[in-house]
């Protein structure tokens, strides 16, 4: 019980990073590794503004903040320079290692018990269940939000961008432009998911990133396995569904006692599994009908 | 005020290499507001590119562009779209898959405009507008307002495109091949509904097309191409009542060559 507990309430942080990535990975069809540095960016910028006594709502939106300025890093060298996507991210990641520990000035801040984060004013009377509280309002914000602007002009014009660049360029929409303002919003919400991680676990750290575009994928395709063709604002729910539940599989392993070391390469067993799952559900239907086809011949 | 002006247009592909390729070799053409003009060649005479060329997809080598009194020699394909609406051969090209019916439309309403984040994508008094122009197809597609487009078949697609690109009347269309993909029942239909839209609001029409026959039967203004020039123009009066043989002699008589393209002849 308290693993699921503990499960939703780092989970539902979680899925506010994977809904992130879901705007570039299913938007505009580009896995941004940018992730693995905004997610850190937002931890440090938020814990270097609380330790400076900064209140801790504003100190969290410098953090998305940084983050979307770090979308905007991406999305310029991708759309106006024209570097692949990949190698995009791999090079604001790696640059952002840099500026995360500038921000900190070192590689690690710890939020004393005495500094006030987003999650001091709510007093459930234990610390997972505030974090879960403050998850879940974040979380519904954030999906109303995303639910209205990709509803408005200039967030159709974006989907339509991803859908179809000939299509959206031939009734004037700027596809560098669009491209632009889901890397900043998508990263946006990667450094917020980074800057409440880091007040619910009491420390920003420079290496807190790695794994973060792994996590998110995992996640979003947990909730596409779970319901398939959903409409934008449901999917964005599920995401969270998602998130909680691969949460919850890696907290049943570390229970079972496996070596914390061995975490990252479980992450990626893990996505390879997901990523394969089609395609293993497949194969098995196709033998199956062959099997059945073969029995019905002999008859 | 021509619609459309086309001054001593040059296209050159990979030029300075020994694959250098003088695709278009200085057209001038000027078409008149409400001209509907039908463009045929053969493979490589050009058709494409003079198109493409207008509409911003490739850059000029040498020439200008003129849109409504306007320069866009420069201008990249999402600022002409002000000007320009476009259907493409492609029946997927011109559609946006996974929105629906009407968020495809909304977003062909506002063509060229700015697109804030505040007023809704698809609005409510669109609804009334959009039913009454799809039911105007036959298609039952007023009905399915909400479905996404990519479940839509070809022709029914097409269709759409071409209301999307009359939504907001452009000063020119293009129409590039814009039945060739489909088939020919559904490619008659395509070109009857062409020939409504654009008649209905006078809009002046380029469209490039392999099949002789819509070429003399549709528009006021039939033109081919040929090796990147213009080799036939003919217009108005003249144009009513032309045979293929007709042109087959026009051709001749301007270019000294008998016309033997298949791709040309044969559609």
């Amino acid at each position: 019980m308290d693993i699921l507990i503990s499960s939703i309430s780092q989970g539902l942080l979680w899925s506010v990073m994977a809904i992130g990535v879901y705007l570039t990975f299913r938007i505009l069809d580009i896995a941004d590794m940018t992730a693995e540095g905004s997610f850190p960016l937002g931890a440090a910028i938020t814990a270097h503004q609380l330790v400076s006594g900064t209140g801790p709502v504003l100190a969290t939106l410098y953090g998305a903040l940084g983050g979307a300025v770090a979308g905007l890093v991406s999305g310029v060298l991708h759309t106006k320079l024209k570097i692949p996507d990949l190698l995009t991210g791999i090079l604001t990641m790696t640059g952002l290692y840099s500026v995360n520990l500038f921000v900190m000035g070192r590689p690690n801040v710890s939020l004393l018990s005495d500094v006030k984060t987003v999650f001091t004013p709510v007093d459930f009377g234990d610390p997972t269940l505030n974090a879960i509280a403050v998850g879940l309002v974040v979380a519904a914000i954030v999906i109303a939000g995303l639910v209205y602007f990709f509803n408005t002009e200039m967030g159709l014009a974006a989907r339509a961008v991803g859908d179809n660049q000939a299509m959206s360029a031939a009734n004037g929409i700027n596809n560098d432009t669009m491209k632009i303002v889901v890397y900043m919003v998508s990263n946006a919400l990667i450094a917020l998911s980074g800057a409440l991680m880091a007040q619910t676990n009491g420390f920003a750290d420079s290496s807190m990133g790695i794994g973060t575009i792994v996590i998110a994928l995992s996640a979003i395709i947990i909730a596409e396995i779970l319901i398939r063709n959903l409409s934008f604002g449901w999917r964005l729910v599920t995401i969270i569904a998602g998130a909680i539940i691969y949460r919850w599989i890696i907290a049943w392993v570390l229970d079972r006692g496996v070596d914390p070391n061995a975490l990252r390469l479980f992450y990626a067993l893990m996505l390879v599994l997901f990523l394969a799952l089609p395609l293993i559900r497949k194969q098995f239907q196709q033998s199956m009908a062959r099997r059945e086809n073969r029995r019905r011949m002999n008859e | 005020m021509p619609a459309l002006e086309v001054k001593a247009l040059h296209q050159y592909f990979e030029k300075g290499t020994v694959n250098e390729n003088h695709a278009l070799k200085g057209i001038d053409l000027t078409l008149d507001p409400g001209d509907f003009v039908a463009i045929i060649g053969g493979n490589g005479a050009g058709k494409s590119t003079l198109l493409n060329s207008v509409a911003g997809s490739i850059p000029v080598t040498h020439g200008q562009i003129k849109i409504a009194d306007k320069d866009v020699t420069y201008q990249n394909v999402a600022k002409r779209a002000r000007l320009i609406a476009r259907v493409f051969q492609d029946p997927k090209a011109g559609t946006a898959p996974r929105l629906t019916v009407e968020e495809n439309l909304s977003l062909a309403l506002k063509r060229g405009q700015w697109r804030n984040f505040w007023a809704s994508g698809v609005k409510k008094r669109d609804r009334a507008l959009f039913r009454e122009k799809l039911a105007s197809l036959g298609l039952g597609l007023e009905e399915r307002l909400t479905a996404e487009i990519g479940l839509l078949s070809g022709g029914q697609r097409q269709a759409v495109t071409l209301l999307m690109a009359t939504l907001q009347a452009p000063e020119l269309l293009l129409l590039d091949e814009h039945t060739a993909a489909l088939d020919p029942q559904t490619s008659a239909t395509v070109m009857t509904l062409t020939e409504q839209l654009v008649e209905a609001q006078q809009i002046t029409t380029l469209m490039i097309t392999h099949n002789m026959q819509d070429a003399l039967r549709y528009g006021n203004r039939l033109i081919m191409l040929d090796h990147g020039r213009i080799a036939v123009d003919i217009k108005g009066p003249e144009k009513e009542g032309l045979t293929v043989a007709d042109l087959m002699r026009l051709f001749k008589e301007q270019s000294g060559r008998e016309l033997n393209d298949d791709a040309v002849l044969l559609s």
